[in-house]
């Protein structure tokens, strides 16, 4: 499985789109250095700061998308170029290659968060619009872990769905159906979609956000844990037949 | 155990109504070529990826190494090397770069195992060309030196000639043939190019339509083209009783009213010339003849022949 992995990230050089979809990771941040300057001025709370950097639309709708994105090319990748047969008759187990996938994504989830936490930290110092407090920084990195590792799992049914389609179109379709999807039942129910579970789990803690909806962590988990399993059946399903 | 590296026994696969393969029994002994020859759409890819397990059997068997490869994939595939239809690789990474993946999967133990593998197929090492920059005589190329890579004892090449120069061609049909004389090697390999298959197997399995019309060594089948001197003449039944009579011959066949086949080419063919006009038959044309495998292609499929 570790050298399924590694052979997925050797499988990313000069897939210069890829690296740069990490950019994307900046926006929230770069947006607030604008927000702040003409509307809030310095001296803000860094947790008030974060908020907008990185655990607004970031988790809501950036990185969702970005993931998304990255799921339809690693799996399409393979697809346009005819190489699963070959993979197959390595022999690369079909449900490994799925969960190495799955790694890539996880770990691109973590790099964009945490370029995130980095931006937001550099946009909010050195302006002027916080302090640093290693304490607010520990908080923000502890949260941006949670949405990267989180966020990954809720993509699943994404990368399911990208393993079961021979095109790009479907599955980049249904990454922006599925992420306004989840901000859309984020105001209806927390619990019905794996985006909106993992917003409430990250906005758990988070002073000042107020969750209009009874807040149920363990009913959060199994959301996303029930789909995780039902996208793994399916792409396990998709990939079985898939030659 | 059994003596075959591959036996399919009944091999069947249907596509909704359409009939791909059917009952297709070959038989791939060790150390031996086998070349799979058969028109475009005749069913030759879908043979092979039935017995690689890349697409699901219909009906039939199929033993590789002895074994049914469905829930032994993990000791029999490592010792496959194989190449279905065009082979693809990762356009964003050198051949070198591609082949490190494949080794790096198959946990390829010998060191040099990518660089020898691109010597042999005539490819450069640590070259920076992209693979979506080669030419399509290059992509082959790369995928026999992923065929080969990890050493295997068999070989399944999907018409690996496909899209090479001449020269190329020659050169993958020497290097083909030295893995099987110095190496051992057993190798199942698919062709609509008659002349390619006739210079390599050593026995041959005719498909046409999905059914293996044919299958021998290429022993047999030279000696089923064997020559003979085609004889024209007035009256075939007259010839011939002067054949058997004067000269003894035995082994020759009548092909209509005027022309007979016969299989001794050292008749002294002056003699039975002269003979024949004597005894008023008259002599139209006398020839040496040879049925090449197209002929005999053209004979077993009834129809046109191959290129």
């Amino acid at each position: 499985m570790l050298k399924l992995i590694q052979v997925e990230f050797l499988k990313l050089r000069r897939r210069k789109f890829i690296w740069l979809m990490l950019l994307a990771a900046l926006f929230m941040p770069l947006a607030a250095v604008f927000y702040f300057a003409s509307v809030k001025g310095t001296g803000v709370e860094p947790i008030e700061f974060y908020k907008w950097t990185a655990f607004s639309y970031t988790p809501w709708i950036i990185l969702p998308v970005v993931l998304g994105m990255l799921c339809t090319m690693l799996m399409y990748n393979e697809n346009q170029y005819d190489m699963l047969k070959q993979l197959w008759i390595v022999p690369v187990n079909k449900m490994a290659y799925f969960f190495s996938k799955f790694a890539v994504v996880l770990v691109y989830s973590v790099c964009f968060m945490l370029i995130t936490a980095a931006a937001s930290i550099l946009t909010g110092v050195l302006p002027g619009y916080i302090a640093f407090d290693s304490g607010s920084v520990l908080y923000l990195l502890r949260k941006c872990m949670e949405i990267s590792l989180l966020t990954a799992f809720a993509v699943l049914p994404i990368l399911a769905a990208a393993a079961a389609q021979k095109g790009y179109i479907l599955p980049v379709c249904l990454t922006l159906v599925y992420t306004f999807l989840g901000f859309i039942l984020l105001m209806v129910n927390m619990y019905l979609h794996p985006l909106s579970s993992m917003t409430a789990i990250v906005m758990r803690d988070i002073p000042g956000v107020v969750i209009t909806q009874p807040l149920n962590i363990p009913g959060a988990f199994l959301c996303i844990g029930v789909w995780g399993v039902a996208s793994v059946l399916l792409a396990g399903a998709a990939l079985k037949k898939r030659k | 155990m059994s003596d075959f590296v591959i036996e399919t026994k009944k091999l069947t696969k249907i596509y909704g109504e359409q009939t791909a393969v059917s009952s297709v029994d070959i038989h791939v002994k060790p150390g031996r070529i086998y070349g799979l020859l058969g028109r475009n759409g005749a069913g030759k890819t879908t043979i092979m990826k039935m017995i690689l397990g890349l697409t699901p059997i219909t009906s039939g068997e199929v033993d590789v190494f002895g074994q049914n490869i469905k829930g032994h994939e993990k000791r029999i595939y490592p010792r496959i090397g194989a190449i279905i239809e065009t082979p693809g690789f990762y356009p964003n990474l050198t051949g070198t770069e591609n082949l490190e993946i494949f080794a790096k999967l198959r946990g390829t133990p010998r060191p040099n195992a990518v660089k020898n593998a691109l010597e042999v197929v005539g490819l450069p090492y640590r070259d920076k060309k992209l693979f979506s920059k080669y030419s399509l005589g290059m992509k082959q190329r790369l995928g026999i030196a992923n065929a080969i890579l990890h050493d295997p004892e068999l070989l399944i090449l999907d018409e690996p000639t496909n899209g090479l120069d001449p020269i190329g061609i020659a050169e993958v049909r020497n290097f083909i043939k030295d893995l099987s004389v110095d190496r051992g090697k057993t190798i199942l390999i698919s062709s609509h190019i008659l002349s390619e298959i006739a210079l390599l197997a050593d026995d041959i399995g005719i498909i046409d339509h999905g059914v293996l019309l044919e299958e021998s060594s290429m022993e047999d089948l030279e000696k089923k083209n064997r020559k003979y001197i085609q004889l024209q003449v007035s009256d075939v039944p007259k010839a011939s009783l002067i054949l058997e009579r004067q000269f003894h011959v035995t082994d020759y066949a009548v092909q209509d009213e005027h022309s007979l086949r016969l299989y001794d080419t050292a008749l002294d063919m002056a003699a039975i010339n002269k003979a024949l006009v004597v005894q008023d038959v008259a002599v139209i044309s006398s020839q040496i003849c040879n049925d090449t495998l197209e002929d005999y292609f053209k004979q077993i499929t009834g129809g046109e022949g191959i290129a």
